[in-house]
């Protein structure tokens, strides 16, 4: 048998080296991909296959993407993936999750230091003692920028699950004991959010020595001890405070390089 | 049942009481480390010894300040840590020596840890295992910059919390060999870069606890830059020093110490 040739464009985000820069926002949902590229200059799109939608820009003259994973590891383990491979090195996990803690106010914002690894993608990459953790200079970023553009924040630890309805209605699970006993564990070890990426990413990036960070809107809060807790469905701010971190990491590098 | 406290109303194993330490303590692993450290702090003081645990307080910037032993390992660390809480302290960073896990790590170099693998079973007892081991934020930014003011060679990243020493150092002589070796393999895939006993534990209480801690350990280097000449071994024990530890701890101490001043 002849040597297989990898093709040049990655078989899932259809894109080859060159296509993105080092820094890439990652949303899950392909409709925010639009709104992200709006904040950069000269946004072009780059592809736009399955759920997985790439667009590059610049900031401050250096390159910048967002791809979107679609929803959950799997697919945004295939996304990374295929990102590293063309050159990727500094990802930023962009998006919406409810709160976990009683005191969290829907609008603010989750900067995710660490991830619960409630999923079975990680698993097949590290024995789930290994911690999925971001890294700490795309995280002090995330948060100088939450400072800066005075928008409130707390750090700390996302519960990244594979399950989005055996979160929001447990109780119809065949598991539901399982399912509300490890949501309380999780609320009483302090987790902020619950979404369903970023313990995969963090575990590639650690794997791959590459740099991670997420932050999410905390849009709801089926936790709060507010009964009339309302709704954030604005992005304005998590988009302004995303852009304002990638553009201290971009500062810090230009410094370092 | 309420917790267990001696006849004097001291904490059942640390022997300590509500305000004999401030809200910030060292905790390094080895009892004998203790009056080490607390030559750093003003007007250092011998507070207590039960079991592996020895107190002693201090000032920094005129904040009190403490340091405890852990003992070897999470079961005695967790103990340490949940009675030092009971009685006031918030403040957490563990000190003290490890073995580098990266190719290329030099003896001397210090780990400043931002998370711990849990291969250990004290932290079970309290959280499922998916839940991330990880320090404060606060604390690995103020023992970074710590290092930086002490000049000392700093990595940043994961640490393994283990609680089988000789597991991990002679893994060919155990029944499990294959997988501890299994394991070790995927933790330096991982990328963690230091060994040790106790932080996993210390994360995941503090967690749960809502308390901020963080880790600074000196590395005896790696596998592939141990010494070989008489020479090297030399240059090994003058850098193989706990104090490059130490002054991180207490450099990245006194940061945390003026932010919350302001």
């Amino acid at each position: 048998m002849g040597k297989v040739e990898f093709p040049e464009v990655k078989y899932h985000i259809q894109m080859k080296k060159g296509d993105v820069g080092r820094y890439v926002f990652l949303p899950g949902d392909p409709g925010r991909t639009d709104h992200i590229a709006k904040l950069f200059d000269n946004p072009k799109l780059m592809a736009s296959n399955r759920e997985y939608r790439t667009f590059t820009g610049t900031l401050l003259g250096e390159k910048v993407s967002v791809t979107s994973t679609g929803i959950g590891g799997p697919s945004t383990a295939i996304a990374v993936e295929e990102l590293i491979a063309i050159g990727a090195d500094t990802f930023i996990r962009v998006g919406t999750s409810g709160g976990m803690q009683p005191e969290q106010v829907p609008g603010e914002l989750a900067i995710c230091l660490a991830a619960i690894r409630d999923e079975g993608t990680s698993m097949a990459y590290l024995p789930p003692e290994f911690p999925a953790v971001a890294d700490i200079t795309v995280t002090q970023a995330l948060k100088l920028a939450a400072i800066n553009l005075n928008v409130p924040y707390r750090v700390g630890i996302t519960q990244s699950k594979d399950s989005f309805y055996g979160q929001h209605e447990p109780e119809r699970m065949p598991v539901a004991d399982h399912l509300l006993q490890r949501w309380k564990a999780w609320k009483m070890g302090g987790a902020i959010c619950s979404e369903m990426e970023a313990a995969t990413l963090f575990i590639l990036g650690n794997i791959y020595r590459k740099r991670t960070g997420g932050i999410m809107l905390v849009a709801a809060n089926q936790e709060s001890d507010d009964p009339n807790v309302g709704v954030v469905e604005e992005l304005d701010d998590l988009m302004a405070v995303s852009i304002e971190a990638l553009k201290i990491l971009i500062k810090l590098d230009k410094k370092t390089v | 049942m309420a917790v267990r406290k001696t006849k004097q109303g001291a904490q059942h194993h640390i022997h300590l009481h509500k305000g004999d330490v401030g809200r910030y303590v060292l905790l390094p692993g080895d009892p004998g480390r203790c009056e080490i450290m607390a030559e750093y702090f003003d007007k250092p003081k011998f507070i207590v010894q039960n079991r592996e645990y020895v107190t002693y307080t201090g000032k920094l910037l005129g904040q009190k300040v403490a340091v405890t032993s852990t003992g070897i390992g999470c079961p005695s660390t967790a103990i340490a840590v949940e009675e030092l809480i009971a009685i006031g302290a918030d403040t957490f960073i563990r000190v003290g020596t490890s073995g580098g896990i990266q190719p290329g790590t030099k003896v001397g170099e210090v780990a400043i840890v931002t998370g711990a693998i849990r291969d250990e079973g004290t932290s079970l007892h309290y959280m499922p295992i998916e839940f991330p081991a990880v320090a404060d934020i606060d604390v690995i930014q103020a023992l970074k910059e710590g290092a930086i003011r002490a000049k000392v060679p700093y990595r940043l990243g994961i640490t393994q919390s283990k609680d089988s020493f000789y597991g991990e150092v002679e893994p060919e002589r155990m029944p499990m060999a294959d997988h501890l070796k299994n394991r070790w393999k995927a933790w330096v895939d991982g990328g963690a870069v230091c060994s040790e006993m106790e932080s996993s534990v210390l994360f995941i209480i503090s967690s749960i606890h809502r308390k901020r801690a963080g880790g600074v350990m000196l590395m005896a280097g790696s596998a592939d830059t141990q010494p070989q000449t008489e020479e090297e071994f030399a240059e090994f024990h003058k850098l193989f020093d706990v104090h490059r530890a130490i002054s991180t701890a207490i450099e990245g101490l006194k940061i945390l110490i003026e932010n919350d001043l302001k």
